[in-house]
């Protein structure tokens, strides 16, 4: 087992063609608040995993959970992570696989380039941790929120186009329902403290 | 070269003096309210009543006199429009009298470049965290970013108004902290990340809740174990994301030894520094005001007016 990425909230392994996400022990946190934290984090992603995964949306296979129930074993998935190899044109597909993932009631929770692999052409959403089940539309629009302000910090250069490309096929993936996100998204935006235009 | 700098969007009033860069004076005075939380017209009179005064005691210590300052400095935003006012009068009449040019520094950046004087640290993540503002800010291709912040109300004022339900007068983070070292037991609260940005307000509602049914050290504990550790997570994510290996606390709420501690534990577990920002520094002051105009000296502005909203990623970096 090799170590692959130490992320903020797990440590990444890599096991021939598996890979496995221990949340480690977060030794600031008090432990009444860390041990249910990790092992709930780890069962919501499994959860949210096999559903998208049943549905055949392009995410990890999960396989299992530890005993422990801090480690969950998933399939790997040999791809680029989407932040260093960005590009563009990807931004469409990105929008019809969250389009797909919210129409399951699924919010990603963490939607950032990081978390986004590219493999053979195709995008793949990764790191499920956040994520919970929703089909408000409110939590669906912290999605469009988060990515938002992720494509800003971290390609500000490209970061208007991609998301116009982005929301674009997102809208018309979620036709009718989109409205009604659209409506929560400007709330945000305008709730968010210090934007532009006061 | 002088600079003199005013610091005036919240709280306090203060006016730092530096010379070539190095902090001659740092004074100021902070406005309690009587009861209840800030009003900003009250805080305004106690910066318009107190800042001639302050001033004065700047350039006493610093040994300089008002003649011989080359450069006026102003917090222009962030911050409450009657308070930010003050600053900015007083600075005009200043730079107008004498003849010199005036800088408009954003208070979130003065912040971070304070810190990274006093620290040495060059490229840190910067939880900052006071009465209204809590952000984690992180270094991005030319400007400072917002990397993640609170959707709701700041951390500060999640603490003064949950002290004033306990009868804890303002500013009611230092009692909690000494209250919160008596708490024994965890009492689960609402634990809120929302991808990079935290909330404050659902947990105070739930803590408003619990008040007289809990221990009030039990809930103090509680409360600071839990908000300040969804502060170290949303700092940890972005110096993992934005592959930043050092960690600075400021704003008011840095005082708190036990958040200290957090930054320390979470920054030698991923191999990062953790530098201890002394209370002076730490807190809303004028020469983080005065050493930001001294960087910025070079800067053409033309809009001058203070900003209640000002960004920290409307300021161009031009000096890093």
């Amino acid at each position: 087992m090799k170590i692959i990425a130490r992320g903020a909230e797990a440590i990444i392994y890599e096991d021939d063609d598996e890979i496995i996400k221990y949340r480690e022990r977060k030794k600031y946190r008090l432990p009444e608040i860390d041990a249910p934290m990790r092992k709930s984090r780890t069962k919501r992603e499994f959860t949210a995993l096999s559903a998208c995964h049943r549905a055949g949306l392009n995410v990890p296979k999960p396989v299992k959970i530890s005993a422990e129930g801090d480690k969950l074993y998933m399939e790997k998935i040999e791809g680029e992570q989407f932040d260093s190899a960005f590009s563009v044109e990807k931004m469409s597909d990105v929008g019809v696989l969250l389009a797909a993932i919210s129409k399951l009631g699924i919010v990603h929770g963490d939607l950032t380039t990081a978390n986004i692999l590219v493999k053979r052409g195709q995008v793949y959403l990764i790191d499920f941790g956040l994520s919970y089940f929703s089909k408000k539309d409110e939590d669906r629009a912290t999605d469009l929120f988060l990515f938002k302000n992720a494509l800003k910090s971290r390609h500000p250069d490209d970061a208007k186009k991609a998301y116009k490309l982005f929301i674009e096929a997102y809208e018309a993936a979620m036709g009718k329902e989109f409205k009604g996100i659209e409506t929560h998204l400007k709330d945000i935006e305008r709730r968010g403290r210090y934007h532009e235009n006061g | 070269m002088y600079v003199l700098g005013i610091e005036s969007t919240a709280h306090t009033f203060g006016v730092g003096i530096i010379k070539d860069g190095e902090v001659l004076a740092n004074e100021r005075d902070v406005y309690k309210p009587k009861a209840g939380g800030i009003i900003p017209s009250e805080a305004a009179l106690h910066h318009y009543e107190l800042g001639p005064a302050i001033l004065k005691r700047a350039l006493d210590k610093a040994k300089v006199s008002l003649d011989q300052i080359d450069l006026f400095a102003f917090s222009q935003g962030p911050g409450l429009l009657p308070c930010l006012k003050v600053g900015y009068q007083m600075i005009k009449f200043l730079a107008d009298k004498y003849d010199k040019k005036i800088i408009g520094v954003n208070h979130c950046v003065a912040h971070i470049e304070i810190a990274r004087k006093v620290t040495g640290l060059n490229d840190p993540v910067m939880l900052y965290v006071s009465g209204g503002n809590t952000q984690v800010i992180t270094y991005e291709n030319g400007k400072y970013v917002v990397f993640g912040e609170t959707q709701d109300i700041g951390i500060g004022n999640l603490l003064d108004k949950t002290g004033r339900r306990l009868g804890i007068p303002f500013p009611a983070g230092p009692k909690i902290e000494e209250l919160a070292k008596l708490g024994k037991n965890y009492i689960k609260l609402p634990y809120v990340i929302k991808g990079m940005d935290v909330s404050f307000s659902g947990i105070e509602t739930f803590v408003s809740q619990m008040i007289e049914k809990h221990q009030v050290e039990d809930i103090c504990f509680s409360l600071q174990e839990t908000v300040f550790a969804m502060l170290m997570e949303a700092s940890e994510r972005a110096m993992a994301y934005c592959k930043k290996d050092s960690l600075i606390i400021a704003g008011g709420v840095a005082a708190n030894a036990r958040l200290n501690e957090m930054g320390k534990i979470m920054c030698d577990e991923r191999n990062a520094r953790f530098e201890f920002m002394k209370k002076e520094y730490a807190g809303d002051n004028g020469a983080m005001i005065a050493y930001t105009g001294y960087l910025m000296r070079d800067y053409a502005q033309d809009d001058l007016s203070p900003k209640p909203d000002f960004r920290t990623d409307a300021v161009e970096i031009k000096y890093r």
